[in-house]
């Protein structure tokens, strides 16, 4: 009975009672009552007996399940109301820890570019060093050639020292312009970044890193691969793309640098002959703090970054790789990131 | 007028070797090259030469390789670094094992060079 539901046990139960009274509320009432006459009224009696019983019955059946149903939506509002209410508390909490981790990428981000601009700072001081050996140089010339006459007998030469001071002035002051693009803190992704020029301004920056052994090749696009993006943080993703295939060559090797322009996006790639990247490591370079260098030579930072900016410019990052061979690293940039 | 003293300089930068020609030639003989390689055939041909001067970072051959190979087979000669890095853990070694005389930042001053090669006559 229990475990019937409440539909069919109160037709069960009005079915049994109606059914026992049409058996036996005849035969009792006969016994009882012995005068005809009067037994027409006493039938009509025991049907309003009847009914006003099963009356009372189905309204304390109804009562008790509908009771029994009425506390449980209550229960079951006060739960939803409390549902809400978490729900509300976990998402402000969410929200908050969300801007949070925002705040801390693009800190860390900052972080990463000082950092390496640290270790670039070497490498762009040797090469700023030169063109001012120039202009030293040239300096030098001219100056015995005032106060000694040095080369009254070949003038050409001294068209030559100032010839080298020009030189020397413009390369410096390309370094110093590549280096503050790079350092550049904006959050414009709406800039106009020269891909050519960047690449070209994050090799000058890696050239203390780039050993003696690496020969670096440029396949650069005859087009002038302009696209809208960020450039400081575009920087970041040469250098530091760059900075893998320059620490994945043990000792010689190349670097090869391409650029191809296609019809909305632009494609760089840059090859490395270095040690390869084996199949089960590829899924995972661009995890954060994954990493295969001695503690202290990598964060493991480097990559993730990386995808991140470059997903920010609604490009892909994809990588080929054979231990051993070397890898390709390809950069597919929209030439518009944002429609 | 006595004979000018003789001066091998070795950069791969053609700027740098061309300026080094002009400014010295005025006081020295000098003898330039853009390579390790070219700077031992230099001194093969010119064996009078006192000193060697070479810039450090260079493509193949580094200037302590050069020097390095060059000292085994003139270890009379003088040998210098004129580069524009800091002092690295490269010169000091190569300083203190007696493999360079010394060492000469860029952007180079004219009378410190000058000092140390008029010391050799
Ligand atoms: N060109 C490459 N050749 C071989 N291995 C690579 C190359 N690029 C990336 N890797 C592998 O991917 C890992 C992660 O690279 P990522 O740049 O993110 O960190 P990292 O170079 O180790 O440290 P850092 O934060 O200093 O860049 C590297 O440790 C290395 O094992
Ligand atoms: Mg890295």
């Amino acid at each position: 009975m229990k475990s019937l539901k409440f539909e069919y046990r109160i037709t069960i139960l009005y079915t049994l009672i109606g059914g026992l009274w049409i058996l036996f509320s005849d035969n009792i009432l006969h016994l009882l009552v012995n005068n005809r006459a009067k037994l027409s009224d006493f039938q009509t009696y025991k049907g309003w007996f009847y009914v006003i019983i099963t009356a009372i019955l189905l309204f304390f059946f109804i009562r008790r399940q509908l009771n029994k149903h009425r506390s449980l939506e209550i229960a079951l509002q006060e739960h939803q109301n409390h549902l809400e209410e978490t729900v509300k508390e976990r998402t402000k909490e969410l929200e908050l820890n969300i801007k949070r981790l925002k705040d801390t990428q693009a800190h860390l981000v900052q972080t990463e570019k000082m950092a390496s601009l640290g270790i670039l700072t070497a490498g762009v001081a040797h090469e700023i060093n030169n063109p001012l050996n120039y202009i030293m140089g040239s300096y030098v010339g001219l100056h015995r050639h005032y106060e000694e006459n040095s080369f009254s007998d070949h003038p050409e030469q001294v068209g030559k020292l100032i010839e080298a001071m020009k030189i020397g002035v413009d390369r410096s002051s390309s370094i110093v312009k590549g280096l503050s693009q790079f350092s550049r803190k904006s959050d414009s992704y709406d800039e106009d970044c020269n891909v050519h020029e960047i690449v070209e301004n994050s090799l000058i920056m890696m050239s203390s890193q780039i050993k003696c052994q690496i020969s670096i090749e440029k396949d650069y696009s005859n087009s002038d691969m302009v696209i809208k993006g960020n450039v400081g943080n575009l920087h970041q993703v040469f250098i530091n793309i760059l900075n893998n295939a320059v620490q994945a060559i043990e000792s010689v090797g190349t670097i090869i640098v391409k650029t191809r322009e296609k019809e909305s996006e632009v494609v760089i790639t840059i090859e490395d002959t270095g040690t390869g990247i084996p199949k089960e490591n590829l899924k995972r370079l661009t995890d954060p703090f994954f990493s295969t260098k001695a503690p202290g030579k990598g964060t493991g930072l480097g990559l993730s970054i990386t995808f991140n900016i470059i997903k920010e410019h609604k490009g892909r990052l994809e990588f080929e790789s054979e231990v051993g061979k070397g890898t390709t690293v390809r950069i597919v940039l929209p030439k518009i990131n944002r429609p | 007028m006595s004979e000018k003293i003789k001066i091998i300089y070795i950069d791969d930068e053609k700027i740098n070797v061309m300026l080094f020609q002009i400014n010295f030639s005025v006081n020295y003989e000098v003898y330039t090259g853009y390579s390790g390689y070219e700077g031992l055939n230099l001194l093969e041909k010119h064996s009078d030469t006192k000193a060697v001067i070479s810039d450090l970072s260079m493509p193949e051959m580094s200037g302590i390789e050069f020097i390095m190979e060059a000292k085994k087979k003139y270890p009379e000669k003088k040998f210098y670094i004129l580069t524009g890095f800091e002092v690295t853990d490269e010169i000091e070694n190569a300083i203190k094992s007696g493999l360079i005389q010394g060492y000469f930042r860029k952007p180079f001053c004219m009378q410190e060079i000058e000092k140390e090669i008029n010391k050799l006559s």
